[in-house]
């Protein structure tokens, strides 16, 4: 393994965040090659989180876009602060300046509203990471503008001119797959489909997040979660749902898993009563031990 | 065992580039470049590193991996087998060497159409379809493609007057807004008090409301008669609107959206030749239920679920209203177009159809160009 990609694990586990190769990898080739990484997976899968702390890995701040239908480049990009200028218009009434000078004044940075966009170009200092979060909620249209600008680095307001980026951000994207990205963004972008953990890593994820929990009620906890998805669940739980409940066991000071305990708790992992049903048969049928092996 | 990073790995990096784009992964010139600058920030002596590597640059989607994966074996040797990526291709026409074959049927094909990249030089054309394969794009073009032109253009037509509708469609619920709408002066007012004069003028709007569409195609051998007819109808609305995914099943399902993207309606049926089981058995619960297992996340309530199928299932019909339920529990609305509907003496009464009959929102027919053309009025979440 790459010195490089061993240091960025040990630093994303410093940060508590459970890794593993395929994320470490993305992660280091996408600040190496300075690309934008599109991270996809399920909902709860610690998607968003791999921006937060790829920003504390490099020791930099984060901006974050939150997508959603209907998002405009005056949300994402920028916007004139209107109020500021209409009262700076006010103020000036009296004085015996060109209507060009004053329209240059008004038109000027410190009337500008910076967005995240922008901000993430123009930042001063240390290049911050720009987090896109849930881009496939964002219409088309916002899409194409996002390519636009993460393939230039570069902004054209009509009354000031073109900004250029003073540094690239640590592009992060994330999306939950509600509608299929084009072909043209995930071509600008590195790949990185993040899947439910496996046993192991679940555990480990467990110990690193639950501090309350033991060895063996962690493991039998991701047991459950594993066996859980393999069945055919309206939803599936994801690893937000496994650390909600593994904080419920511990603030009962559970140190191992019995059917009353789990048919009591069950609302912390299922979130459909049919789910919930079909499982407490099940418990009710004196089969949590199927629940248990792997 | 590793070597460095030179010509040898260069040619071969961009061989097995062209080797995945054969394969129908989306890799140009511009993604060869990334690969081999991802091959220097990573360790070459470490197989399953540059796996994942080349992984994030050249595949991007989750159900490419498998593909990915079986051509990255193909290409670079297997795990165990000395070598690895500095000499895992033996041969210099790239082809594997040969107890491979036994595990990939198509080596052999893949190997010649291989040959021809090399002659081809870089980056240049479309990619040549498998050998193996192009039989049956000439059997797809057949059945299909003897479709009049005024047909075609009708259907085309008839799928954007959908798009349009799908669109435009404004809820009468208002939402504040920027720019457009009226002027709501309760929120201008309350503006001006933290601001002191109304400088800012509050508007609101109708809000638009956008449909997204999931069609789910059978395309088994009972459907024969009007599988043509209903993939020129998908591919027009596919090309129209942003917001459409679109699956074929006959024992089991399969996505085609990307397939059915593209300027000309011959390439389309080039590409879907690629998909397999046309004309098969039909397994309508366990492909509706292997949909609402795996891309449940293209389901919610502005979502307008389609099947398409005439309600001929082999297997349990308890499979079918289970996975049907589970469909109409998180999309807007279920719609069942039926070809048969449009006989006047059909009666919905098949095992498949009784059990699917009470989770469907619309029960339309699907015969002919007026039946799909009824259908717009449906197409509200």
């Amino acid at each position: 393994m790459r010195e490089e990609i061993r240091k960025i694990q040990a630093l994303m586990e410093g940060a508590h965040y459970v890794t593993d190769p395929a994320i470490s990898t993305a992660v280091h080739l996408a600040t190496t090659l300075q690309k934008p990484l599109l991270v996809e997976g399920h909902a709860g899968v610690g998607k968003t989180e791999i921006a937060k702390v790829l920003a504390r890995v490099l020791g930099t701040n984060l901006i974050r876009l939150q997508c959603y239908e209907g998002l405009d480049t005056a949300t994402a990009l920028y916007e004139w602060n209107y109020p500021k200028q209409i009262l700076r218009i006010r103020l000036e009434e009296r004085e015996e300046r060109s209507v060009a000078a004053k329209e240059a004044d008004i038109f000027s940075e410190p009337f500008l509203l910076k967005r995240p966009l922008l901000q993430a170009i123009t930042q001063d200092g240390q290049a911050p990471v720009l987090l896109v979060d849930e881009i496939d909620r964002a219409d088309l249209e916002f899409e194409s503008f996002l390519l636009e600008v993460l393939s230039d680095f570069q902004v054209t307001i009509p009354e000031i001119g073109t900004i250029a980026a003073t540094h690239r951000p640590s592009v992060v994207l994330t999306s939950n797959r509600s509608r299929d990205l084009s072909d043209a963004l995930r071509r600008r972008c590195l790949y990185l489909w993040i899947d439910y953990p496996s046993f192991e890593k679940e555990v480990r994820i467990l110990r690193t997040k639950v501090p309350g929990v033991n060895e063996r009620l962690a493991n039998q906890i991701a047991r459950v979660m594993q066996s859980l998805r393999r069945r055919q669940l309206l939803k599936v739980p994801g690893v937000a749902e496994t650390l909600d409940w593994a904080a419920a066991l511990a603030a009962l000071h559970a140190d191992h898993l019995d059917a009353e305990l789990v048919r009591e708790t069950l609302g912390c992992v299922l979130k459909e009563v049919d789910d919930v049903k079909r499982v407490e048969a099940d418990l009710g049928a004196g089969r949590l031990s199927e629940l248990l092996e792997s | 065992m590793s070597t460095t990073p030179g010509a040898d790995l260069l040619t071969r990096t961009v061989r097995f580039c062209r080797f995945l784009r054969a394969r129908g992964l989306l890799v140009t010139a511009a993604e060869s470049r990334d690969a081999l600058r991802a091959l220097e920030a990573v360790d070459l002596g470490d197989r399953a590193e540059v796996h994942l590597a080349l992984r994030t640059v050249l595949a991007s989607r989750p159900e490419e991996f498998p593909t990915f994966d079986a051509a990255f074996e193909l290409f670079w040797g297997r795990p165990g087998r000395p070598g690895g990526p500095a000499d895992g291709v033996a041969q210099e026409d790239g082809a594997p060497a040969g107890p491979l074959e036994a595990h990939f049927p198509r080596a052999k094909d893949a190997a010649l159409d291989f040959a021809q990249w090399a002659e081809r030089g870089d980056g240049e054309g479309e990619p040549v379809g498998l050998p193996g394969v192009s039989d049956l794009d000439a059997l797809m073009e057949k059945d299909f493609s003897a479709f009049e032109a005024a047909e075609l253009a009708e259907v085309e037509r008839l799928a954007a007057q959908i798009a349009r509708r799908l669109a435009t469609r404004r809820s009468r619920r208002l939402r504040p807004s920027r720019r457009r709408g009226r002027v709501d002066l309760r929120r201008t007012v309350r503006l001006s008090l933290t601001r002191g004069e109304p400088v800012e003028l509050a508007r609101r709007e109708r809000k638009i409301q956008k449909t997204k569409l999931v069609v789910l195609c059978d395309v088994s051998g009972s459907m024969d008669l009007y599988s043509r007819l209903l993939i020129q109808f998908l591919f027009a609305l596919q090309n129209q609107l942003g917001r459409m995914e679109t699956f074929v099943f006959s024992t089991r399902l399969q996505r085609i959206t990307e397939e059915l993207r593209g300027a000309s309606y011959r390439s389309v049926l080039g590409r879907l030749g690629h998909v397999h089981e046309w004309s098969g058995g039909t397994k309508i619960g366990e492909s509706l239920g292997a949909f609402a297992l795996e891309w449940r996340h293209l389901l919610d309530r502005d979502t307008v679920v389609i099947v398409l199928s005439d309600g001929w299932d082999t297997g349990e019909p308890a499979v079918l209203s289970a996975a049907l339920l589970a469909i109409r529990r998180r999309a807007g609305k279920v719609i069942w177009l039926n070809p048969l509907l449009g006989s006047p003496d059909y009666q919905p009464l098949t095992q498949g159809m009784v059990a699917a009959l009470p989770h469907i929102d619309a029960f339309l027919p699907a015969h002919n160009l007026d039946s799909l053309r009824a259908l717009v009025r449906h197409l509200k979440p």
